[in-house]
């Protein structure tokens, strides 16, 4: 399939800006193809977006049908092929619905509008009495008349842009969306059907391996080959300064012929490890940025009754999406075709663009369905690494990592030092607000998500600075977001503590902004946060947060049983606006859930030697169904706010929410992550 | 040797040592079983080896051999889903869905042998299984739903 041949034959063309946002700095892109109808009827919507578990293919024909009342199954989705959809940035940020969600569907509108006045015209009636049903033009008032798509066209080409007036369905009108829907590609997920990157097979395709060595940083002082070209099926041995892969018949083939090439490597001397990495963090930090000053905290820590001071710390954590990266790579006539699980085709096509110098018309990058990234699967190792093989051995080859390259060559979450010190008056307000943070990260970007208070404190300070990173740091869920609320939710906990106030109370107390107040309120109501405790062991938690312009607030109950925490049950409030698909919504901030208490209680990577100690799911601990607590999720949005993120949310308040559950059970405030090998 | 796979029967000349996963996934092209991790930790690669659930990864294709093997690709009748497939669409009971496969596998498994289990049976079958995404709450309900299903499915019957 290509963009040519479906622009031939198509009806009508909707062209556009790829995404418009709601941040004005946001630029929407080159105009391009967005939507067409093709001379059969069906619909194909084009972005840059790929599917990793969000349900965004689903998200998107399910707008698009709506705003077109038309059945779902006419609506094809095309994602994250460079060589048919525009560039409309990565999926990032929980952004894709709030940006190229809003875009298609007024590609979807536009269309509709251009179907109506050419049926007006052919009737010879006016605009206002028709509508659409069912993917058909009716009249009012005229049972017996109707238009397909097709009929309407006539045969003739048409090109449309989007006008900066398309008028898009409010809430009210919704057919689909706003509704629970099975998801449109459920289907060929339980039945196995459904292609990852490591299931893409193309004819004549050899396998890949590439040659790992011991530690970050390590150069290759000698290599002796010949074991591995005895192996049967071994093809090629390529060797590029200290990058080295064999290509071989099979999958077994390739790793056997990697395990007998002798390498000797020279490794750095000097590596920090994860035990003395809270004071590196400090040492090593560049300068502060300034993301606030309000006020004077000089001023705000002379009023204050109390000053209350507190450190925190989360370690670095793995991604470790359930599928391990892989790619397939193939050359013909020097232009280059990729199949990826990278979570941004246009940035691998930049960066193949730039390694084989080549221009960017001349490779093609095709997602393939991806097995989760939560962040990772940037910019392609597996991709880049399965490109130079196939180039020297002349033929298609596939990379595939094991668990354990996942692990060490993926990236994880940068790991963070907070510093929190905050003035109270004894009536409960905080009047003085002073925050640093040490991020690992290589830009004070990521760190700066979510380190701004949301409390309405007068004088307040927020700094943060970046450090170098030993690892591999990349992109997690709401990137620093989760890490800065954990050290902000448990230290509003302390001043409760220390105040002998309630938790939520407290937070009300210091809290003006109407979206958190209403999700503070509405989770604690339903969770019965005033309700009797139900046993000694048993604490309860709470926390708010925001991110990806969403507001929602967790509350948490859990036992503690010796060493080991069980969460038990968990209720939280979400504001994002409109919500157009709330099933979808509901199964992102569950799993963000879970997901955040597999940080908040067992995770961390161990380090040291310039390598991560425990690469593999019986050393990492993350959650399984036997830790999955009860979790209650309420949609409390108003529909007339704009939709914002949902991917990602859900994990900002989740930590802070068990650490002050397990105080509360406990007495013991645990201010470092994961909580268990911290448990008295 | 020979594999019978999802009912039909294949004579294949590989390695006795060979992991069925890779046999399964690079000679039969049954690519809806899926590689997690290698060691038997994370349940993707989950079939049913004589109706146990079995982890494809760490199983040497020749102790399968001569055995009924089913994968994902093998439950469905026609167009008619596994009441477990079935319960997964119904509750979405994924979102990447890379672990579902396996997930499956291992429900069938349990159901196969304990037609009415409890929420424990159901939490004790799948611990070896990993869902990263976290659509824990989700599988528990599905397989609940499944398992009501094939019960009143047996009762009709």
């Amino acid at each position: 399939m290509n963009l040519r041949d479906l622009q031939q034959d198509a009806g009508l063309i909707v062209t556009g800006a790829p995404q418009m946002g709601q941040d004005a700095a946001v630029p929407g892109g080159t105009e391009a193809t967005l939507l067409l109808i093709s001379k059969q009827g069906e619909i194909y919507a084009f972005s840059g977006k790929v599917e990793y578990g969000q349900g965004i293919r689903n998200g998107l024909a399910l707008a698009i049908a709506d705003e077109l009342d038309t059945p779902i199954a006419s609506v094809r989705v095309i994602l994250g092929d460079t060589g048919l959809v525009p560039y409309d940035r990565g999926t990032t940020g929980s952004a894709s619905t709030r940006t190229i969600g809003l875009q298609l569907r007024r590609a979807a509108a536009t269309a509709r509008r251009t179907l109506l006045a050419l049926a007006s015209e052919r009737w010879g009636v006016p605009l206002a009495g028709l509508g659409i049903r069912e993917g058909r033009i009716v009249q009012a008032g005229e049972p017996g008349r109707s238009l397909s798509f097709v009929e309407a066209l006539q045969g003739r080409r048409l090109t449309v842009s989007i006008p900066e007036d398309a008028a898009l369905k409010s809430p009210g009108e919704f057919q689909v969306m706003g509704r629970d829907a099975h998801r449109i590609d459920a289907l060929a997920r339980v039945t196995g059907q459904a292609k990852y990157s490591r299931d893409i097979a193309v004819p004549g395709m050899l396998h890949g391996k590439v040659l790992r060595p011991p530690s970050y940083g390590a150069r290759l002082a000698r290599l002796e080959k010949a074991r591995a070209e005895r192996v049967p099926g071994f093809v090629a041995l390529v060797q590029e300064g200290d990058f080295v892969g064999v290509v071989a018949e099979s999958e077994e083939g390739a790793e056997q012929a990697v395990a007998s090439v002798y390498a000797r490597w020279d490794e750095e001397r000097e590596h920090p490890s994860d035990w003395d990495l809270p004071v590196q963090l400090k040492e090593r930090a560049k300068e502060l940025a300034v993301v606030r000053e309000t006020g004077s905290l000089e001023a705000g820590f002379a009023q204050a009754d109390r000053v209350i001071s507190g450190l925190y710390f989360v370690p670095y954590v793995a991604n470790a999406p359930m599928e391990p990266s892989a790619a397939v790579a193939s050359w013909e006539d020097g232009g280059l075709t990729v199949w990826s699980g990278d979570r941004s085709p246009f940035g691998v096509r930049a960066q193949m663009a730039q390694a084989f110098g080549l221009g960017e018309e001349r490779v093609r990058v095709i997602a393939s369905e991806i097995g989760g990234s939560f962040g990772t699967k940037g910019a392609g190792g597996a991709a880049y690494e399965a490109a130079r093989l196939a180039k020297a051995a002349g033929r298609p080859v596939r990379v595939a990592y094991s668990r354990q390259e996942e692990f060490i060559w993926g990236t994880v979450r940068p790991t963070a030092l907070i510093e929190i010190r905050s003035g109270v008056k004894a009536d409960g307000t905080i009047v003085a607000w002073e925050y640093t943070a040490y991020h690992a990260n290589e830009s004070e970007f990521r760190g700066m998500r979510g380190s701004d208070t949301p409390y309405s404190i007068p004088n307040v300070r927020v700094t943060v600075a970046r450090t170098e990173s030993p690892l591999r740091s990349g992109s997690y869920r709401s990137l620093g977001g989760a890490v800065n609320h954990f050290a902000r939710e448990v230290h509003m906990d302390e001043i409760a503590a220390a105040l002998e106030r309630d938790p939520v109370e407290l937070r009300l107390a210091n809290l003006e902004h109407p979206r958190l107040r209403r999700v503070l309120t509405q989770a604690a109501d339903k969770f019965g946060w005033g309700a009797p405790r139900r046993g000694l062991s048993v604490g309860r938690g709470v926390a708010i947060g925001y991110d990806a312009g969403s507001f929602l607030a967790e509350c948490v109950e859990l036992r503690v049983e010796g060493r080991e925490v069980k969460v038990e049950r968990v209720t939280a409030a979400f504001d994002g606006g409109l919500v157009l698909n709330p099933e979808g919504v509901r199964n992102q901030v569950e799993g963000s859930i879970v997901m955040g208490m597999g940080t908040a209680l067992w995770e961390t990577v161990e380090f040291g030697g310039g390598r991560p100690l425990n690469p593999s799911f019986s050393r990492y601990r993350v959650p399984r169904i036997t830790d999955a607590p009860q979790i209650e999720v309420l949609l409390v949005g108003d529909p007339e706010t704009p939709s914002t993120g949902a991917g990602e949310p859900g994990i900002v308040p989740i930590a802070a929410a068990i650490s002050n559950a397990v105080y509360d059970a406990t007495g013991v405030r645990i201010p470092e992550l994961p909580i268990v090998p911290h448990l008295p | 040797m020979r594999l019978l796979v999802n009912g039909a029967s294949y004579e294949v000349a590989v390695h006795p040592e060979r992991t069925l996963l890779s046999v399964l996934r690079q000679e039969l092209d049954l690519t809806g079983t899926k590689y997690g991790c290698g060691e038997g930790n994370c349940g993707a690669c989950t079939v049913l080896v004589d109706g146990e659930a079995t982890r494809a990864c760490i199983t040497p294709v020749v102790t399968a051999a001569g055995r009924e093997v089913t994968t994902i690709e093998g439950l469905a009748k026609g167009e008619t889903l596994h009441p477990v497939q079935a319960a997964f669409v119904e509750h979405t009971a994924f979102q990447c869905a890379y672990c579902t496969p396996g997930f499956i596998m291992s429900a069938v498994a349990l159901l196969g042998r304990n037609a009415r289990p409890s929420e424990s049976d159901i939490r004790s079958a799948l611990s070896g299984n990993i869902c990263r995404c976290g659509a824990y709450v989700r599988i528990l309900r599905a397989v609940k739903t499944a398992a009501e299903q094939l019960a009143q499915a047996e009762g009709k019957a």
